[in-house]
């Protein structure tokens, strides 16, 4: 198997990002919400902050810590959620008859013409800004696409001869979607739940910036970036690390699930490395 | 052709009445005595129960429901708590402002797209190919917020040459106006350019592999006269399907992007109203922009039934 650039590449950046999120559970540099006002606004490079600090002199290495481990925990967490209902979903929708089908794929169809952003705005507004919050709204647009995906895949895999042989072999319903199809559709789902993680971490940092997210004393990317925009022009380095951090992130989990798009099928190879 | 029209024309109205159960239920839900809340905490029970007699809060919640849906079908919105403005009027003054800027974002998102997207899918597997795919992941990546902060940091705060944020009314000064807009239509642009030039590339793969494109090139045509002849209406398709599917992208996109220049649009009234617990003005201004959305999609399919009558005859 020729080595697939994509998914190395992909592989390593998200591997350094959890690590990041994983160390920041138990050892961070600074606390990451004490002020510090007589070291405030420095630059990077200092001996004892690296990365500098902010307005009020909070450490921003710690502080890009604590997001990585917010930006991983929400989009997984909202990925993870939807790809559990999205399987179960679609599953059900492949193997029942014509009606169920047809209401989960038409409930599936109306939630996907949703905005998702607006929607969110409006689940912030009623059920609080917070991590919890948009864990909510990111399952609530990602288990129809999950769901979409799992029914199509499904189909396919029922009309294989190996299926017809295990429901003449007397195996029951529920055992032939565990036992030969699910492990079938796992890899798109995979790949799915890749991509959907990168989607998740964006429009968490995009709802913490608007400050429906997190809020302090959580810390996101987002955020700060909200926070630093206040004060861009003193210190525009304070908009460049949070942004970076972000585009790695998004960037390594999009390069990964294209690859091993690429490896799980390699008939549809369209991954640009 | 018929079955097809009133097939999508069910699902369109089905759509709509689940998206406005869901958003009435959403907010309303969470509202709580929603008169209580908008008069504060020193109202008496008189001032809250006139409130909410005169809007109508305190009947219950399915009447409610379907007056809000019958006063929107003959065009009322409602109106303001606080300041009794009708909702409708609102909406329209700040549509002037965010329909130019959404507009203008997608048509820049396809102006780098549709080239970049030709060029990348006609160059795959060698470096300059991999290079614009690169350089399209990477956009993918940056959240447009952050292309907006570092286009405002560079036009705006270093060079001075573009307003860093802020709005002049079209009526006042057009020129300003315009100038406030370009960088938030920059940023949007780029973003969804990026995100776009995915789809166009893949799309233009497919069509280069069919093989009506290949009969053409073994007819004489070169690779690009069979693209532009033959592939074209079949790529068309998916980039069709693609506007549609941004959609959704371009309005979280714009909502943020107002945010970040202080542009006082559509999605900046809706921020301000939910914080103020304007619930009137939320449940009709979002049920707009579904409408919107569930429109373009409709406009999409039908489209691309007319572009491609297999879809027609298809489930």
């Amino acid at each position: 198997m020729r080595l697939n650039v994509s998914l190395i590449i992909g592989a390593i950046l998200t591997f350094c990002a959890i690590s990041i999120a994983v160390v920041s559970t138990f050892w961070l540099p600074y606390n990451p919400n004490l002020p510090n006002i007589p070291n405030r606004l420095l630059a990077a490079g200092s001996a004892e902050h690296w990365l500098g600090t902010d307005v009020l002199g909070r450490d921003i290495i710690s502080q890009l810590m604590v997001g990585a481990r917010t930006s991983i925990v929400v989009g997984a967490g909202g990925a993870t959620i939807s790809l559990v209902l999205g399987a179960i979903m679609g599953l059900i929708a492949a193997a029942s008859g014509k009606i169920v089908d047809e209401t989960i794929s038409r409930v599936a169809d109306i939630m996907l013409s949703i905005p998702g952003m607006v929607t969110a705005l409006v689940l912030a507004a009623t059920l609080g800004s917070g991590a919890l919050t948009t864990i909510f709204a990111l399952t609530a647009f990602f288990t129809p696409s999950f769901t979409r995906v799992a029914r199509s895949a499904a189909l396919s895999v029922l009309q294989e001869d190996f299926i017809t042989a295990a429901q003449l072999y007397g195996r029951g319903r529920i055992f032939i979607l565990a036992r030969h199809v699910f492990p079938n559709i796992a890899g798109v789902l995979i790949v799915q739940f890749t991509l959907y993680f990168a989607a998740g971490i964006l429009t968490e940092a995009g709802l913490s910036y608007l400050g429906v997210g997190v809020t302090r004393p959580g810390i996101s990317w987002g955020l700060m970036l909200s926070e630093a925009q206040n004060q861009v022009g003193v210190s525009s380095p304070l908009a460049m690390w949070p942004g970076l951090s972000i585009v790695i992130v998004v960037l390594g989990l999009n390069l990964m699930g294209d690859g091993l798009r690429d490896v799980l099928d390699p008939k549809l190879s369209k991954s640009i490395l | 052709m018929v079955t097809y029209l009133i097939r999508r024309l069910v699902f369109f109205f089905g759509a709509l009445f689940a998206a406005s159960v869901l958003i009435f239920i959403l907010i309303r839900a969470a509202g709580g005595n929603v008169a209580a809340i908008v008069l504060g905490r020193h109202a008496s029970a008189n001032a809250i129960d006139a409130l909410a007699a005169e809007y109508g809060l305190d009947r219950p919640l399915p009447v409610q429901y379907i007056d809000w849906i019958k006063g929107m079908l003959h065009g009322d919105l409602g109106r303001s708590f606080r300041t009794g403005e009708s909702v409708a009027d609102l909406v329209v003054s700040r549509l002037s402002i965010s329909i130019p800027l959404a507009l203008s974002g997608l048509i820049l998102g396809l102006i780098i797209a549709i080239p970049a997207g030709v060029f990348a899918a006609r160059n795959a597997g060698r470096p300059v190919g991999a290079f614009v795919g690169l350089l399209s992941q990477i956009g993918i990546a940056v959240p447009v917020f952050w292309a907006g902060i570092l286009l405002s940091l560079l036009f705006g705060v270093y060079l001075g040459l573009l307003p860093t944020g802020g709005w002049v009314p079209w009526s006042v000064d057009p020129i300003q106006s315009i100038r406030s807009l370009v960088l938030p239509v920059i940023s949007l642009g780029l973003i969804l350019g990026a995100v776009m030039t995915r789809y166009v590339r893949s799309a233009i793969l497919d069509v280069m592999n069919q093989d009506y494109v290949r009969t053409a090139r073994a007819c004489g045509m070169t690779e690009s006269q069979a693209l532009v002849q033959v592939g074209l209406r079949n790529a068309s398709l998916p980039i069709v399907t693609v506007i549609g599917l941004q959609m959704a992208e371009l309005i979280g996109g714009t909502v943020i992007i107002e945010t970040v220049f202080s542009i006082p649009g559509l999605s900046r009234m809706i921020l301000a109203n939910v914080a103020a617990r304007e619930v009137i003005v939320v449940q009709s201004t979002v049920m707009l922009i579904i409408v919107f959305v569930i429109f373009v999609n409709l406009m999409v399919d039908l489209l691309y039934s007319v572009l491609d009558p297999r879809t027609r005859l298809g489930q």
